[in-house]
């Protein structure tokens, strides 16, 4: 605070003020050269492998104006959307993918909550355990739902249980990624508030860290459930049960109208889902003291 | 003159602020001091409006910031800087930006917002930015990032966000309640330091009364949202003191709370 200037407000620097502080800290004003270079090579290989990318794939404007009007082709024929005669398929379909949802989302957090405990630096201290932990999740990470479904179909034979299964093989490693980083990004003075009263290891789990935690495996959990009805609908088409096969049939007949009616009813579901779990996490969740976990 | 006529704010069903009016003429240094949960901060941000008003009005030189919108609430929120007691310095980004920042609604012309949103700053502003930095000391710290400085310096570069704006009001909320003793006074004299040279008028949230004793023109005892003292820090005695930090609420009829013994004067620290 010594050496102050007297004088206005912030004097507006001379020309020659600005070129001494140029001088004195070049890089206030404009990155190193070298840096200059690099961003703008570094630009333009992007943009020239965007280019190469795009041309690669056949990005034509022409093909992309050919798939628009085979797009509104098919938007017309959804005009209106109609049930069609089997509205009682289409429910049971529904019904089928949001429990197919329900109970793969939940066996992957039940199975995803220890895991992800155990491939936490925090609490598994054991490095190699928890490094070769850690690599199976990644292994079963690059596994995608839909090649679960298929391997499943093959395996427990056609149906919702294969959907299920699929549901809950594909998220589980995800999810145990998820908390065990929610358990490591936990504050340790809470752990150690537990310790101090001469809380035993599991106490400390259950009242230092699992209350700091509950909020993100709840909120994730109901936003994969979510997800997952959504995603049931893609797995009814390789036979995993579900609304997707109901939407897989009629598109190879051609039944746009009916098939926009089933997607009308998915943003529907998917809406009230939505709803219920905002309301369901600020109840459980809430602000602080509503939450007991 | 910053004026407050009758201001008010209400949460639900408690009245933080309580129909504060209040005159400060331009230059002076106010140190507005109460227990937590006074209504100090409250009664700051409605002056820039962060916070709007339940009832009352906040007039400069006779305008009504009150029903100021928009572009001119913008202006309005320029011409009073703000400081915060957790410096609210964006914290991934530089130190000489987060100086520039303040710049953001000064600059003009056509393509002011764009090359501003950009971060494409003159050569000019960050020469005006660094020599602002230079008077704080912390010129070489000019192309760190702000997290990486500490408590004292990053609220330091506050007030030199602060003054990049070029206020006529400087509002700072509680400033120095987490630093230690050495910034705190060296963050006390920056404040002083322009309110004295540059004739800007400070409002300053405290709960430390010593320093309000020594920096201040003026302080103003805040309790339970209503002004219970406004004089020069010469006025301020023990008794006058006890009204505001004290244990039994001036108005409550009886003791309420356990008792206790007042606190020595210039020793009350409340928190």
């Amino acid at each position: 605070m010594s050496g102050a200037r007297r004088g206005g407000a912030v004097p507006r620097p001379s020309p020659s003020e600005v070129a001494a502080w140029r001088a004195r800290m070049p890089r206030a004003f404009a990155p190193a050269p070298a840096r200059r270079a690099l961003r703008w090579a570094l630009g333009g290989a992007f943009l020239a492998w965007l280019a190469w990318a795009l041309w690669q794939f056949g990005f034509t404007p022409q093909r992309l104006w050919n798939g628009l009007s085979g797009l509104t082709t098919i938007l017309r024929l959804m005009v209106p959307p109609s049930p069609g005669e089997q509205w009682a398929e289409i429910l049971r379909g529904l019904g089928e993918s949001l429990a197919m949802a329900f109970l793969g989302t939940l066996l992957a957090a039940v199975i995803a909550l220890p895991l992800g405990a155990l491939g936490a630096r925090n609490v598994l201290t054991v490095g190699l355990l928890r490094f070769s932990l850690r690599r199976v999740f990644d292994g079963m990470r690059g596994i995608d739902q839909l090649v679960w479904a298929l391997a499943y179909v093959r395996a427990v034979g056609l149906g919702p249980l294969a959907g299920v299964l699929a549901i809950a093989s594909a998220d589980v490693a995800v999810l145990a990624k998820i908390y065990a980083e929610a358990i490591e990004n936990a504050d340790r003075r809470q752990v150690e508030g537990i310790a101090a009263v001469g809380g035993g290891r599991l106490a400390q789990l259950r009242f230092g860290l699992l209350p700091q935690v509950a909020p993100v495996i709840l909120a994730q959990a109901l936003y994969f459930f979510e997800s997952n009805v959504r995603s049931a609908a893609i797995l009814g088409v390789v036979g995993a049960g579900g609304i997707g096969l109901q939407i897989a049939e009629r598109i190879r007949v051609r039944y746009w109208d009916e098939v926009a009616f089933i997607i009308l009813l998915l943003i529907l579901t998917v809406a009230a889902i939505d709803a219920l779990s905002a309301r369901l996490r600020r109840r459980l969740i809430g602000g602080p003291g509503a939450a007991r976990a | 003159m910053l004026e407050l006529q009758g201001l008010t704010r209400r949460f639900g069903t408690v009245t933080a602020v309580d129909a504060v009016s209040l005159a400060v003429p331009d230059g002076q240094m106010v140190g507005i001091v109460g227990r937590s949960g006074a209504g100090k901060s409250t009664l700051l941000r409605m002056v820039n409006r962060l916070t709007e008003p339940s009832a009352g009005r906040v007039l400069w030189d006779g305008r009504d910031i009150t029903a100021l919108r928009g572009r001119a609430l913008r202006d309005w929120r320029a011409d009073c800087a703000m400081i915060f007691q957790q410096f609210n310095l964006v914290q991934r980004l530089d130190v000489l930006t987060n100086v520039l920042i303040g710049r953001l609604n000064r600059r003009r012309g056509p393509l002011a917002g764009l090359t501003g949103l950009l971060g494409l700053f003159t050569a000019e502003e960050r020469a005006r930015a660094l020599g602002l930095l230079d008077r704080f000391g912390l010129a070489e710290a000019a192309l760190q990032r702000a997290e990486t400085l500490s408590g004292g310096q990053q609220q330091r570069v506050a007030i030199c966000r602060a003054l990049m704006q070029e206020p006529k009001v400087i509002l700072a909320d509680e400033p120095i309640a987490s630093l230690d003793p050495a910034n705190a006074e060296a963050v006390m004299q920056a404040l002083r330091q322009a309110n004295r040279e540059q004739g800007l008028t400070v409002l300053c949230n405290l709960h430390q009364i010593e320093v309000a004793r020594a920096h201040c023109d003026r302080i103003l005892g805040l309790r339970q949202g209503r002004v219970v003292f406004d004089g020069p820090p010469a006025a301020l005695d023990a008794e006058r003191e006890e009204a505001i930090f004290g244990d039994t609420a001036p108005a409550a009829p009886g003791p309420s709370g356990p008792a206790r013994a007042p606190a020595p004067p210039g020793a009350a620290l409340v928190r």
